[in-house]
Order: structure tokens, then sequence, then C-alpha cells
């Protein structure tokens, strides 16, 4: 398998603060890469990083072999990466078919919409469940829906890669259940790399293939699911050292 | 519940449609047959009044639709006016060059002015704005060799007659302006409905992820802008020629804060919000000539009863009468 993405010794610092201290990974074409840490221990920096709303302080991001750090967030997502962010952003004003529309028009301006991007707004409104709510406005959906609408909104902008930010937290059982076949359906059949930074360990033991885990800025363990459970560097950055 | 939810929409469009279209109908007429039955004075209001309409309308483009709140859309107007007049004036150009010139001019300025500006955020851009506009209007006051200060610029002539169309009298003026005007609408209609104008709309509502999902968020803000600025700047052109008489006053920082107050009246981000609240503005100014101290009182009094009531101003208003969208 290619890579889609490689990152080499990314290093963040704010201040005195060292956010993301030489952290180097690749993500094969087509994975599904759990990134997870304790609080503080950089995995939003480095979304920020590789989305561009961030510069390095020093090392490089490759996507698909261009190099994509220090470019502005608009470019990178015009290259094929798109994202959701932990902190809901919507555009609360908008109806939530509107919302779908300005990600395609984002990607592929006209000057009025097409039929075919139309289509697509209702095709990616269907994928997320999301046709009843068509004409509702955004800002009076739940945040769960929000959410939703901001992953459909990536979708609208044909992403290669999706970075998912805490898609999950404060959703419902049901609905986590219904946003991991989602995102299954997104990978398995949209070809769409996702990488997902998820605190909720059920999502990240079911959904991905393989886990990093960064412990105050520094890649602590790389592997699939049960190797990262079974790690000791793991266990004691979550829980401490044993007696 | 999704067929309720699409039999409402479908409710709301159709007969809608149809009621746009009569009132626009009827707007029309009477603009059109107005100065035919119309004193003068009542035409010279009217001529403000849509000059107003489109400042107004050009205004919400830029912080309506697309976010960054100004306080500067009177410099715009006043130097597309002194650019038109000093243009026929000083280099000889006849008025159907100096007009869109000055449209041009004004809008590369605004570009020039906004590329760096609108990298500010917030309230600090608009303090810059509100600073920008005094200092224009601080260099057409103290300019005397060029635009005559304080003196005011005289002689300023009417546009050059075509088709047989003199344009030197009031009515043919009035049409003139009204032309123009209309057109600015209907420009500013199609742009804030096409697919820019939903780009711009997404800047307002969220920057962040605006540029996330692949907005040039900083290139449209300063498009906005200075296409906003243009379109004042025609007008001022338009005023110049039409009143053949420009003092620096008229475009103090109370010209622009007017722009604000019509806008925010009328509704920001509804296009014919704006328009409508600067025609009703401007009317209730001039009825109220016979208190020319206490206008500016009854006036701000009134505007805060409004935005307290509905801070959507008068399209919000309208949108609660009909029962707006969830």
């Amino acid at each position: 398998m290619s890579h889609i993405l490689e990152v080499k010794n990314l290093r963040k610092e704010f201040g005195g603060v060292i956010a993301v201290d030489n952290a180097s990974f690749v993500v094969e074409q087509g994975t599904r890469l759990g990134i997870i840490g304790p609080n503080g221990a950089g995995k939003t920096t480095s979304f920020n990083m590789i989305s561009g709303s961030f510069k390095p302080t020093s090392g490089t991001i490759e996507f698909e072999g261009k190099k994509v750090s220090g470019l502005k967030p608009h470019k990178i997502s015009r290259m094929g990466i798109g994202r959701t962010f932990q902190i809901v952003r919507a555009f609360g004003e908008l109806s939530v078919y509107e919302h779908v529309l300005t990600g395609i028009m984002a990607h592929n301006l006209r000057f009025t919409p097409t039929a075919d991007q139309h289509h697509e707004v209702d095709r990616i409104l269907e994928l997320a469940k999301l046709q009843d709510f068509r004409d509702v406005t955004v800002k009076n959906l739940t945040i769960a829906s929000q959410k939703l609408i901001e992953l459909a909104t990536a979708l609208a902008t044909k992403p290669k890669l999706l970075l998912l930010d805490e898609l999950m937290a404060g959703l419902t059982f049901v609905e986590i259940d219904e946003t991991l076949k989602l995102l299954r359906k997104i990978n398995e059949e949209m070809g769409i790399t996702l990488i997902v930074v998820e605190h909720i360990m059920k999502v990240i033991m079911e959904l991905c293939k393989k886990i990093i885990v960064l412990n105050y800025g520094e890649k602590i363990a790389e592997g699939t699911p049960q190797e990262v459970a079974n790690s000791k560097t793991v266990i004691e950055a979550y829980l401490g050292e044993e007696a | 519940m999704k067929n309720n939810l699409e039999k409402t929409a479908k409710m709301k469009s159709k007969p809608g449609l149809i009621r746009n279209v009569i009132i626009i109908a009827v707007v029309l007429i009477v603009l059109l047959l107005l100065p035919q039955f119309a004193s003068d004075y009542i035409i010279y209001v009217a001529v403000l009044a849509m000059i107003y309409a489109v400042l107004a309308g050009s205004y919400d483009l830029t912080t309506g639709y697309t976010g960054p709140l100004t306080f500067c859309h009177g410099a715009f107007y006043g130097i597309g006016a002194y650019a038109s007049a000093l243009l026929t004036l000083k280099a000889g150009f006849p008025f159907w060059v100096a007009f869109p010139v000055s449209g041009i001019i004004v809008f590369l300025f605004a570009a020039v002015v906004g590329y760096p500006g609108l990298k500010l955020k917030g309230h600090y851009f608009a303090v810059t704005t509100f600073f920008f506009g005094h200092f224009i209007y601080l260099i057409i006051l103290n300019s005397v060799k060029l635009t005559n200060g304080p003196m005011g610029l005289r002689g300023i002539k009417p546009p050059e007659s075509i088709l047989g169309i003199d344009f030197s009298s009031l009515q043919a003026s009035y049409y003139l302006i009204l032309f123009f005007g209309l057109l600015a609408v209907v420009f500013l209609f199609f742009l804030v409905r096409s697919g820019i104008g939903k780009l711009l709309v997404s800047i307002r509502e969220n920057e962040e992820l605006s540029e996330a999902i692949g907005v040039n968020t900083s290139f449209y803000k300063v498009l906005a802008f200075s296409t906003g600025a243009g379109i004042a700047g025609l007008m001022g052109s338009l005023f110049a020629h039409f009143f053949r008489l420009l003092h620096p006053s008229t475009f103090t920082w109370m010209t622009s804060e007017m722009v604000v107050i019509m806008a925010l009246v009328g509704g920001l981000g509804t296009l014919f919000g704006p328009i409508i609240g600067a025609g009703i503005i401007t009317l209730i100014l001039e009825l109220m000539r016979f208190a020319p101290e206490y206008r500016f009182i009854i006036w701000s009094a009134a505007l805060i009863v409004v935005l307290v009531i509905e801070p959507k101003g008068l399209m919000g208003i309208v949108g609660r009468i009909r029962g707006g969208k969830r």
C-alpha cells in the first residue's frame, strides 16, 4: 500500500510549551488511523498543522508526495484534506441543504449551482441520514446533528483524506453506532482515508486498523488496537507506572 | 415529518414569489411615474433616497453578507464623487468616462486598503475603518489646491447628453440615477444569490470552517469589501454630477454612520432590507426638517426602539409576520 500522508519530525512550540515534539508517522492509502493520548498530548495541534491552521515550528508534512506544511488551509482543503473541528463549527444561519451546498461551491464554484451539484447535496444528505432536516436552520439543531452536518459538508468537498477531531464526543451510544457505520461506509465505499482523534475507546478499537499514541507531544507507541492496548508504555502513560 | 417539511417549504415559495413580483412591479411603476406628478422638491428627495438606498445595499454586501463591520462607506462615496468631479473638471474627461473610471478607482483603492486592513478581525477592523473614513474626510477638507477644501468644488457639469436626452434637467437626471440605481441593485441581487454569495455568507457565519472547506477567505473578503466600495464610488459620481456642487461636509463620518444605521434598521444580510430602510429613513429625515435640532434625537430614539424590538430590523419584523423559517 502506498502512503497518502507522511509526517516527518513534526514539532510545534507555543512560546516555551512544546505541543508536538518530533512526531513522525505515515498513513497508508485507504486506512483508518486512530490518534489517541491523554489531554494535552498534541492530537488537535497535529490536526491543525496537517490542515494548515497552524504552521509547524519545524518538520514537514507531505500529502500524496507533495509538501503541504506551511500552505494556507484553503489550499490544503483543495488538495483533498477535509476536516471537522473538536468544538463544533457550523454556518448557523443556513439551512442544512445550503450548508452542504456551500461545501460543494467552495470547491467547484458556479454562478448558480448545477443540477448535478443539487443531486450531489441530496446524495450526501441521504448518506448522512440528514434528509429529514433538509430545510431546517442549522443553529436550531442539536450538537450531534451539527457534527454530522459538519462531516457532510466536509464530504461535499470530495476529500481523499478526512481528519475527524472527536466527532463522537457528546453523542449517545445509539448515535455512536450509527456514526461508526457511516464512517465505515465512507472509508470502504468512497475510498476516503480516515484519521480520527477520539477519547472513546470503543470507537477507536472498533473502527481503527492502526493506532498512534501521543504523550506530551511525543509518539510513544504505534500498532494495531490489540498491540497498543497491551503496550506497557501506553498503560503507563494513561495510568502511571506500576508501583 | 418529512412530508410536513416539504409541504411548508412549497407553501412558502409559490404565493411568496407572486407577491414579491407584485410588490416590485408597484414600486417600479411609482418610481417611473414619480417625476410626472411630483414637485421638484420631492424629486430631489427621491434622488437622495435612491442614492442612499444603493449605498446601504452595497454596504450590506460587505457587512451584512460577508461579515466585517465597517464604518467608512461614506468615505468611498466621497472618493468616488471627488474623483469623478476632478476627472471632468481638471482632466477634461466626459462624464461617461469619468463615471466608470471613478468606480474602478474606488474599487482598487478599497482593495489596497482592504488587503492589509482585513487581516484585522472584528472590532479592531471596525475601529480602523472608522478612522480611515475620518482620514479621507480630512484629506478632502485640507487638499485645498486639489479639492478646493472647505470652499467646496463648484462648476461640475451635468452628464453629456446622449440619444438626445439632456441630463441638465431635473427629470432626466432622476431617470439616469434611477437607471443606474436599479442596475446596481440587480447586480447585487444576483451576486448575493450566486455561488459567490454563498461563499461570502459562509465567511460571515464561520470564517475558520469556511477556510477549512476550501474558501480563500482573505480573497473573498477583499473582493466583497472592494465591490461594495466600488458601487459606493459610482453613486458618488452620480451624486457629484447631479448636485454639481461638492463640499467635504457631505462625506463626514456622519454619512458613513447613516449608511450603517439604514442597513441596521432595514436588516443586515437581506439586501432589500437596507435598501428599503434607506428609502424610509431619508424620507423621514426630510419630513422632520421642520425641527432640525430635534430630528436626530427623535430619530436615534426610534432606532433604539426598533433594534430592541427586533434586532434583525424591518426584514426581521416582516419575517415574524410571515412566520419565518424554523
